[in-house]
């Protein structure tokens, strides 16, 4: 048990982009840790036919160099090995369709009743996040900016791109519904260790449902070219404990209703 | 001399494409298996790190200083 728990406290969850890295992100979501499964069913079949293609290539090369086979064979046709290289792709694409179709639709599936609904609309060149859950009038009650932390006003630690002033504060374990627009041009509101990307539109509403498994940070950027500042403009989604979230409405909320 | 066996040059008779094949398979088969287990490898650390999170014998949350 001391291993296990030495071997985990050293792990921290990926859930930011890293130098040189080559693989997903950590999965923080059930939508992405089926992306990632999906992922590494098809590249068994990627590896098979390649180590297969790769040996039958070297092979030939090999028996057939002119020094070794100095007539070539006049080979026109073979039926049997025609139906076999048509019938074996075709079943690998069986075998590839079955859970790509299964994942698709289970992306699908909007959850009838989340807990929590947030909009986030984009502009050039910041988020807009709107809580509209907690309003007790017409007037939009816990709604704030989330703009880039330029690189001069980083702190130790804090990652270059991709720091917000205001980040996007959820419960952990809860289902949410992220509602994405624009107010200008399109944008894409995108967070790959959630597995998520929604394009955000001008005139119209794009529904996500997503669950988080774990507490954490995780950081997006715009994917959608927007102008020049589309670099610029990064997402950042911290999940908390449903007790921390409370208080963190409470707090938001309370500077509103003291003025009121 | 008699009943000497004919000696009889050795004539190399080509590639079995069969065999070729099989063995692609083979290789192709035992390389995605290498895949496959550590895909497994990862599944099973990642419902390993959910369960010990579910239990509390791990955290991601910083403590306060």
């Amino acid at each position: 048990m001391i291993v296990l728990k030495w071997l985990f406290l050293t792990i921290s969850p990926c859930d930011a982009a890293e130098p040189w890295q080559l693989g997903f992100q950590d999965a923080a979501t059930p939508i992405m840790q089926g992306i990632i499964d999906l992922h590494h069913d098809i590249f068994f079949f990627l590896i098979l036919i390649l180590v297969f293609v790769l040996w039958i290539l070297v092979r030939a090369l090999w028996h057939f160099h002119y020094k070794e086979n100095a007539i070539p064979q006049r080979i026109v046709h073979g039926t049997t090995i025609e139906i076999l290289w048509t019938i074996f792709p075709s079943l690998i694409l069986m075998f590839i369709a079955i859970p790509s179709f299964a994942l698709l639709y289970s992306m699908d599936e909007v959850v009838v009743d989340p807990a929590i609904t947030i909009k986030a609309i984009g502009h050039q060149w910041y988020w807009t996040y709107e809580y509209s859950d907690y309003n007790s009038s017409d007037e939009q009650s816990l709604t704030f900016d989330s703009y880039m932390i330029p690189e001069e006003d980083l702190e130790l630690g804090q990652l270059r791109l991709l720091e917000v002033d205001n980040r996007v504060v959820v419960p952990a374990k809860t289902h949410l519904r992220i509602i994405v627009t624009s107010a200008d041009v399109l944008h894409s509101w995108a967070v790959p260790s959630l597995g998520v990307k929604c394009d955000a539109v001008p005139g119209r509403l794009n529904q996500i449902s997503i669950l988080v498994q774990r507490e954490g940070v995780y950081y997006g950027q715009c994917s959608e070219i927007c102008g020049t500042n589309h670099a610029f403009m990064p997402i950042v989604v911290e999940a908390v404990s449903r007790k921390d979230y409370g208080s963190w409405v409470s707090n938001q909320l309370i500077p509103q209703t003291g003025e009121a | 001399m008699a009943n000497v066996p004919k000696i009889r040059k050795a004539v190399y008779q080509g590639p079995s494409i069969v065999k070729e094949i099989i063995y692609g398979i083979a290789l192709g088969l035992a390389a995605g298996g290498l895949w496959k287990m550590h895909h497994w490898n990862n599944q099973r650390r990642t419902r390993e790190f959910y369960d010990l999170l579910e239990k509390g014998e791990i955290s991601v949350v910083a403590a306060d200083e």
